[in-house]
């Protein structure tokens, strides 16, 4: 027993050295040169980003300009991503490409795990990147990540429903889109199920687009950290709007739930909502339930209180990362490169996301839903870009409890938001 | 089972009545090869828990002691910070108000799944084979049912608007129940959790208890007839003596999984409403893994360790105790 | 002891209804399996199903890759319940039949190494896999399955082999078994329900298991079913259809599992009987 103790000490001292120099243990085909004398280049992209059609190509494209040189692409699920990440980052030999969320990627730039990209900005489409992404890839005046590619929310609306209530133009402005709430509960009030708007209560993203429109924001950058300013007055009356919008329209979606559960595609595909709230690729859920659907879908932006104006989006998406540990970081910038590259972003834009690094959208105007989404993208906006936002999101978001409690009355305006203030600045303050 | 063959297993010195006899057989057989056979047979588990369990555990508590984020891990860099990660958790008030509720829960719900498993497994001794079979399997798929789609399905089933479950409550006349959500408070959101915990674990604690049951030799249950006895009384002389050591074990193991689980609570409403639904395991996952502070994550971690030795000290030491206790 | 009509019905009728009760939830998720996205939660009444469609299982069966991950599970949950029986057994005899000393200690680390709290362990566990180099192979997943049920298993299993009469091992070597014989032929086949409920626990802990699954394994090709159950999400949308579908099917080897086990559980019991 003592002396496998000893041993078990010996291998536990063993253990400590090599976890104190992990990325320098080297793996087999690692080539340490990082030049493109041959190896493995290991891409991780998640489940539902790039189609195959694309990253077949592009491998296969990569490959022939390097000799030698092997793509080894792996698709990540969004599930447990985080521990995925956090785990393949600290291994011997971590992926060279990775995508992850924009909203996550404060985090890892601020851990120093990210390689500093900043000198090779102009080689990677730099000058087209989405406004709305390129802030989320950088931290501290430099650039980690580089913008792959966006969607944001939009107002999917039935254009049968809309003409049968004499609705002629999509609503301009809030107040239109309230008469119009109220002209098609006029139409169709007498049946029960019917809703004019689905607007579950803790559908934040929803609440942004207000916030930002009435001038407010979720937080502002102080010095060296963030300061919530849920209860400035812009912020309020983002608020009071989603509450306005949930009244007149008499939605019965969940007050205690987002957007997600349940799923509000499918309850659209039911056929007894007018309008939601979501992105273009969120008809094809609902298209599963009625495959007429997609054709009677319209989509309009997100109306300001300005008239004549859109409100401002959240940009959801994804960046492009090289770990600091890439064996091959060089190899690993080449690709970057050529996934940037128009041919390869006209290819995600037509798969329906507003592409990250290049300004050219001809292929998702090409669907009406999709032209809708990418003119909006040019008015998209982030969340602060705090390296802790991170855990807002992957942990119990104060927005989404505000919402619930001045939706249901349990809590005053001001009390919701100073509230969910104090709770937001534990997170993010400084 | 080829191990088993090779090793001779010797003579026990451990059961009841007859012990002495067997004490002289085996001073007779003692030699040092027959001495060393307990402890070749315990080594390969022994080895397995120190090694695969053991130095993890170890390596936690070292963890603990670190600050250890993202920088850290991928660096390989040790940041020592003492007990940086305790103070500042045991300065929340929110930690004690949170292992509060985490013991409460664990508690309620380890009685529930305990009485309901046994007379689940009392009433599948008594029932006629199919039905035992369709009550053993329903109890089988309740358990190997994912986790990810028994939480969504009572996400469904429990759904204010849409959920099958108003909706009945409904025809059957409860008319309030329309749009009744169940997850407005905490109490009522531990509720459902609660439900959808004891429907996965009753399952298992059933099926063992019943295991146990069947043991019992069936002319014990004729002696018990014939001396009288009702039911309750069968049940007091007959059943309870033999399933007793088994209902520690499981109300040990129950207290150790409801205490620890995360998935099921996570998944539901995230701690909420308002964290409301928050336990220790939802505390160390924020603090921890969603922030990437895997120090202060291994810091609760250990603290829920050690409130867990101290709720479960009694109960190992009488566990150890009784077992020795009929060994003797 | 025999029971009248009116209890045995009674008995029936109360299992009868303990079996729906417990069936209820994976009824609703087979019959969610077979609905449209709109179909899950409407307004209808939908108790019994009104109408059905097969394209989740469509789908999830033809998600790319899907053989490979059973074939993956199958192997490392069997392999990691096996050798948790075989060394649980080898340890669970001497703690119930020997006194020797350290006994007690042993008893106790048994015990406490069931508390150790795995989803904290996932670091420390990653690294030392790391350091043995098992990373992105299929035994890392072995050892932590068999490492977190053996505790269990060794536990159990010294439950229900001092719940054994040592007298019944001692008549058979009066008869002339050899004492490995005895307790292969008396304690072992009485064992079988013990064994049979461990085992049914520890294969479908392991069958379940997703964390340590993502986490070691770096390529597709060796990940397992639960991995593959998370594939139905992405960024935008979660096909909960097809989560359903893929569920049930999922749930299929578990359910074989026992019943194979479960003639075992049978034929334990006749043993119970006839040495009763």
């Amino acid at each position: 027993m003592k002396r496998w103790l000893k041993l078990a000490a010996g291998a536990a001292a063993i253990t400590l050295a090599t976890a104190g120099c992990a990325g320098s243990g080297g793996g087999d085909n690692a080539s340490g040169s990082g030049g493109s004398q041959g190896g493995t280049l290991t891409v991780w992209l998640m489940n539902g980003s790039a189609p195959a059609s694309l990253t077949d190509a592009l491998n296969k494209e990569f490959e022939a300009a390097h000799a030698g040189v092997k793509v080894n692409y792996q698709i990540q699920e969004w599930n447990g991503i985080q521990q995925k990440l956090t785990t393949a980052l600290a291994s011997d030999t971590p992926p060279d490409v990775i995508e992850i969320g924009n909203t996550q990627t404060p985090a890892f730039a601020s851990q120093g795990v990210l390689t500093d990209l900043s000198g090779d900005v102009a080689s990677l489409n730099g000058p087209q990147w989405l406004a709305g992404l390129k802030a989320s890839g950088e931290f501290e005046g430099k650039t980690y990540g580089v913008p792959f590619y966006a969607a944001n929310r939009e107002v999917l609306y039935r254009k049968d429903m809309f003409a049968q209530a004499g609705i002629a133009a999509p609503p301009a402005s809030d107040a239109e889109w309230l008469d119009d709430i109220a002209k098609l509960k006029a139409k169709f009030g007498s049946d029960k199920d019917f809703q004019p708007l689905y607007l579950p209560g803790q559908y934040w993203y929803a609440l942004l687009s207000f916030i930002w429109d009435n001038g407010g924001d979720v937080a502002k950058a102080d010095g060296k950290g963030f300061t919530s300013t849920l209860d400035s007055a812009g912020s309020k009356a983002g608020l009071e709007f989603y509450k306005q919008l949930v009244d007149a329209s008499g939605t019965t979606a969940p007050k205690d739930n987002d957007e997600a559960t349940p799923e509000q595609a499918g309850i659209y595909g039911g056929g007894k909502v007018a309008m939601f709230i979501g992105t273009p690729g969120e008809v094809a859920t609902a298209a599963k339930t009625d495959p007429t659907i997609a054709g009677k879908t319209g989509a309009f932006p997100i109306p300001s209180k300005t008239a004549g104006q859109t409100a401002p989006v959240f940009l959801g998406g994804s960046n492009l990362v090289i770990p600091v540990n890439s064996k091959s970081p060089d190899l690993a910038k080449e690709y970057l490169k050529l996934l940037t590259s128009t041919k390869y972003m006209s290819q995600m834009a037509a798969a329906g996301y507003v592409p990250g690094a290049s300004t050219d959208t001809s292929a998702l105007d090409k669907d009406p839903l999709g032209s809708v989404m990418a003119k909006a993208s040019k008015n998209g906006r982030a969340v602060p870009t705090s390296p802790k936002w991170g855990e807002v999101e992957s942990g119990q978001n104060p927005l989404k409890d505000m919402l619930t409690a001045y939706l249901t009355g349990k809590k005053s305006l001001n009390q919701a938001t100073a509230d969910a203030d104090t709770a937001l600045d534990k997170i993010i303050g400084g | 089972m080829t191990a088993t063959q090779n090793a001779p297993v010797p003579a026990g010195t451990t059961s009841p009545a007859p012990a002495r006899v067997r004490d002289g057989r085996r001073r007779r057989r003692g030699g040092l090869g027959e001495r060393l056979v307990p402890y070749l047979l315990i080594l390969p588990t022994l080895v397995a828990v120190l090694v695969l369990l053991g130095w993890p555990t170890i390596q936690m508590l070292g963890i603990s002691l670190r600050q250890l984020d993202l920088r850290e891990l991928v660096t390989g860099k040790t940041v020592w910070i003492g007990f940086a990660n305790y103070t500042a958790t045991l300065s929340d008030p929110k930690f004690w108000s949170v292992a509060l509720r985490t013991v409460v829960f664990t508690a309620l719900l380890v009685a529930a799944t305990l009485l309901v498993a046994l007379v689940i497994a009392l009433l599948m001794r008594h029932l006629n084979p199919v039905i035992r079979i369709l009550v053993q399997i329903s109890l089988v798929l309740a358990w190997a049912v994912p986790v990810i789609a028994t939480t969504t399905v009572f996400q469904w089933i429990f759904d204010q608007q849409y959920g099958i479950l108003n909706k009945t409550l409904d025809r059957l006349g409860f008319h309030s129940f329309i749009g009744y959500s169940w997850f407005s408070t905490g109490a009522s959101t531990l509720a459902v959790i609660g439900l959808l915990v004891l429907w996965q674990a009753v399952p298992f604690v059933a099926f063992t208890l019943y295991a146990g049951l069947i043991g019992v030799p069936r002319e014990q249950y004729e002696a018990a007839g014939i001396d009288g006895a009702g039911p309750w009384q069968t049940f007091r002389a007959v059943s309870w003596p033999a399933i007793r050591p088994i209902l520690t074990m499981v109300t040990f193991l129950s207290v150790l999984w409801d205490f620890n689980m995360f998935g099921q609570v996570w998944a539901i409403r995230q701690g909420g409403p308002d964290g409301a639904s928050t336990t220790l395991a939802i505390l160390q996952y924020l603090k921890g893994i969603a922030g990437s502070h895997f120090g202060s994550a291994a810091a609760i971690a250990t603290m829920m360790l050690v409130l867990l030795l101290l709720v479960t000290a009694r109960y190992v030491q009488l566990l150890v105790r009784t077992k020795d206790g009929e060994l003797a | 002891m025999k029971r009248s009509l009116a209890q045995r019905i009674t008995l029936s009728v109360a299992g009868v209804l303990v079996a729906l009760l417990f069936f209820f939830p994976t009824y609703w998720m087979f019959t969610t399996s077979l609905k449209t996205p709109g179909e899950v939660l409407s307004p209808k009444y939908d108790l019994i199903p009104t109408s059905a469609t097969l394209t989740n299982f469509a789908s999830a069966l033809t998600k790319p890759g899907f053989v490979t991950y059973l074939g993956n599970s199958l192997i490392v949950t069997l392999a990691a319940v096996i050798t948790a029986l075989v060394v649980g057994v080898l340890a669970a005899i001497p703690l119930a039949r020997f006194r020797f000393r350290g006994r007690k200690g042993f008893l106790l680390l048994i015990l406490v190494a069931q508390l150790a709290p795995l989803s904290a362990l996932f670091i420390p566990m990653y690294l030392l896999m790391r350091d043995l180099s098992l990373l992105n192979t299929l035994p890392s997943l072995l050892l932590v399955y068999f490492a977190t049920s053996l505790p269990f298993t060794v536990w159990m299993l010294y439950g229900f082999v001092n719940g054994i009469p040592y007298d019944l091992e001692e008549a058979a070597m009066i008869d002339g078994c050899s004492r490995t014989g005895a307790f292969r032929r008396v304690t072992l086949p009485l064992l079988g329900p013990g064994l049979v409920t461990t085992s049914v626990f520890s294969f479908i802990t392991a069958w379940n298991e997703f964390l340590f699954a993502l986490v070691f394994m770096r390529d597709k090709s060796k990940q397992t079913l639960p991995v593959w159950l998370s594939s139905f999400k992405t960024a935008f949308s979660v096909d909960w259809g097809g989560v359903m579908a893929a569920s049930v099917i999922y749930a299929i080897p578990a359910l074989i599992f026992f019943l194979i086990v479960q003639r075992k559980l049978v034929s334990g019991m006749t043993a119970g009987a006839v040495k009763g």
